[in-house]
């Protein structure tokens, strides 16, 4: 009975530790930043890639696949009809979807409304990612996740417009925590696995998937002629990348280990970015890792360094 | 089922795993009635919309979209034949792309382009009328 009392009082401590708002505000900002880069990045293909006729493909064919697994699933098909009933045309009503978008990105950058800016900009993206499922790849389903947990996550954070003009507070700061542990634990299923079905890979092992990546158009922004002179490193990048992703879940959580996971899986993620082109995925996992496990990060040297120079200010409202 | 969708935990983690894949390609020949033929390939106007393109290739290049892959490449047609109107028939040629390992390509050997599929789009000058696999 003791033991078990233990074990409930460890997992309790484990799902709901003491946090401060620092990594929801370092989420709120990045997930703010990444939806307005994503509507800009398809700013001129919008239309031609949401619209239900005359686009690139139908939006309608994605829509009712989605349809049939659940009618619940948001999707675009909904605020065209919506918008249809007071006469507006599919076009005008996808610009609308994008300037709103736009707007609840900056509010959410901004920290100005920051729930129901959080909740819009979760709707509207998922509305169209589905609408556009056909052409939606990781990154789409990454920023769906940071939004979700952005959305129910204890808002608003001290940084934040809210906090700061509106004087606005969270009633449920106690579940901070709990939300970022669940951000952490997503990540380390989402590396673990990803790092694990690498390993299952020849490929990764010998470098040549390495080499794959760089070379596949339309990713193949480097000139081969260029990358073949770096081949040698190939077989080391795959096994870094392999081990890098595998043991995330081990060693992210210890002290002394996760400063260099957490820059490595960081380096990770700007190298892919630089040399893939992959600029919107880079930065989804920069911030989703910078909100799990690199706020405390900051923090922790921030105050290991206000001890060291005597200049610590505190804050008697945060406090 | 509604839940995973909108916590955006439907699909799995295997970003280019086990291993990376080759990557597919469409080309689309157009067919004008006075025996002109032209080649095309689906255009948009960013890197970012250029890698949607390319993953939505990739996925209909897959066995599980087998059922759905010639009505996505009629429609791609469509957005083709609505640039130039006064095709009378678009072929569209699916292949995916062999890329050459670090060693074939110090050798020489560059990427090249493997058939899979072919299809034959008739068009009226006022929308598709059918379409011959």
């Amino acid at each position: 009975m003791r033991r078990s009392e233990f074990w409930k009082q460890r997992l309790i401590g484990f799902l709901f530790p003491p946090e401060s708002d620092n990594w929801l505000a370092l989420l709120r900002f990045g997930l703010g930043l990444q939806v307005v880069l994503y509507c800009l990045s398809i700013r001129k293909d919008w239309t031609y890639l949401l619209a239900g006729n005359g686009g690139l493909i139908s939006r309608n064919l994605s829509e009712r696949i989605f349809a049939l697994e659940s009618p619940l699933i948001p999707r675009l098909g909904w605020i065209v009809t919506l918008g249809g009933h007071f006469g507006l045309s599919e076009e005008s009503i996808l610009s609308v979807v994008w300037y709103c978008l736009v707007t609840a990105g900056c509010f959410l950058f901004l920290g100005l409304f920051s729930r129901a800016a959080a909740i819009a900009t979760w709707f509207l993206h998922l509305a169209v990612l589905k609408s556009a499922d056909l052409l939606s790849y990781g990154m789409d389903n990454l920023t769906t996740i940071g939004l979700f947990y952005l959305m129910l996550s204890p808002l608003p954070d001290r940084c934040s417009l809210d906090w700061q003009w509106r004087k606005s507070r969270s009633k449920h700061k106690d579940l901070l925590g709990f939300w970022r542990r669940v951000l952490q634990v997503h990540l380390c299923i989402i590396y673990f696995f990803g790092g694990l079905t690498k390993c299952l890979g020849n490929g990764w092992w010998d470098g040549s998937n390495i080499w794959r990546a760089l070379i596949r158009p339309p990713s193949n922004i480097i000139d081969p002629e260029i990358l073949i002179r770096w081949k040698d490193l190939f077989p080391i990048a795959g096994v870094f990348i392999c081990l890098l992703e595998t043991g995330y879940p081990f060693f992210i959580w210890g002290k002394r280990t996760r400063t260099i996971w957490f820059t490595c899986i960081c380096a990770m993620h700007l190298a892919i970015g630089l040399t893939l082109g992959m600029y919107l995925f880079a930065f989804i996992m920069i911030v989703l890792n910078a909100a799990a496990f690199g706020a405390g990060l900051v923090s922790r040297s921030r105050t290991e360094s206000q001890r060291k120079h005597g200049t610590g200010i505190i804050d008697r409202r945060a406090a | 089922m509604t839940y995973v969708h909108l916590a955006g935990i439907e699909s799995g983690y295997g970003f280019f795993a086990p291993n990376v894949p080759g990557t597919c390609k469409l080309v689309f020949e157009l067919h004008y009635p006075d025996g002109r033929t032209e080649t095309r390939v689906p255009a948009v106007s960013s890197h970012a919309s250029g890698l949607r393109v390319a993953t939505l290739l990739d996925k209909i290049g897959r066995p599980q979209y087998d059922s759905l892959r010639e009505v996505i490449i009629k429609m791609l047609a469509s957005a083709v034949w609505r640039e130039h109107s006064d095709a009378k028939m678009i072929r569209a040629v699916f292949g995916v792309v062999t890329l050459p390992t670090a060693e074939e390509f110090e050798h020489g050997v560059r990427e090249s382009s493997e058939f899979l599929y072919s299809y034959d789009f008739a068009f009226q000058p006022d929308e598709p009328k059918q379409a011959n696999p």
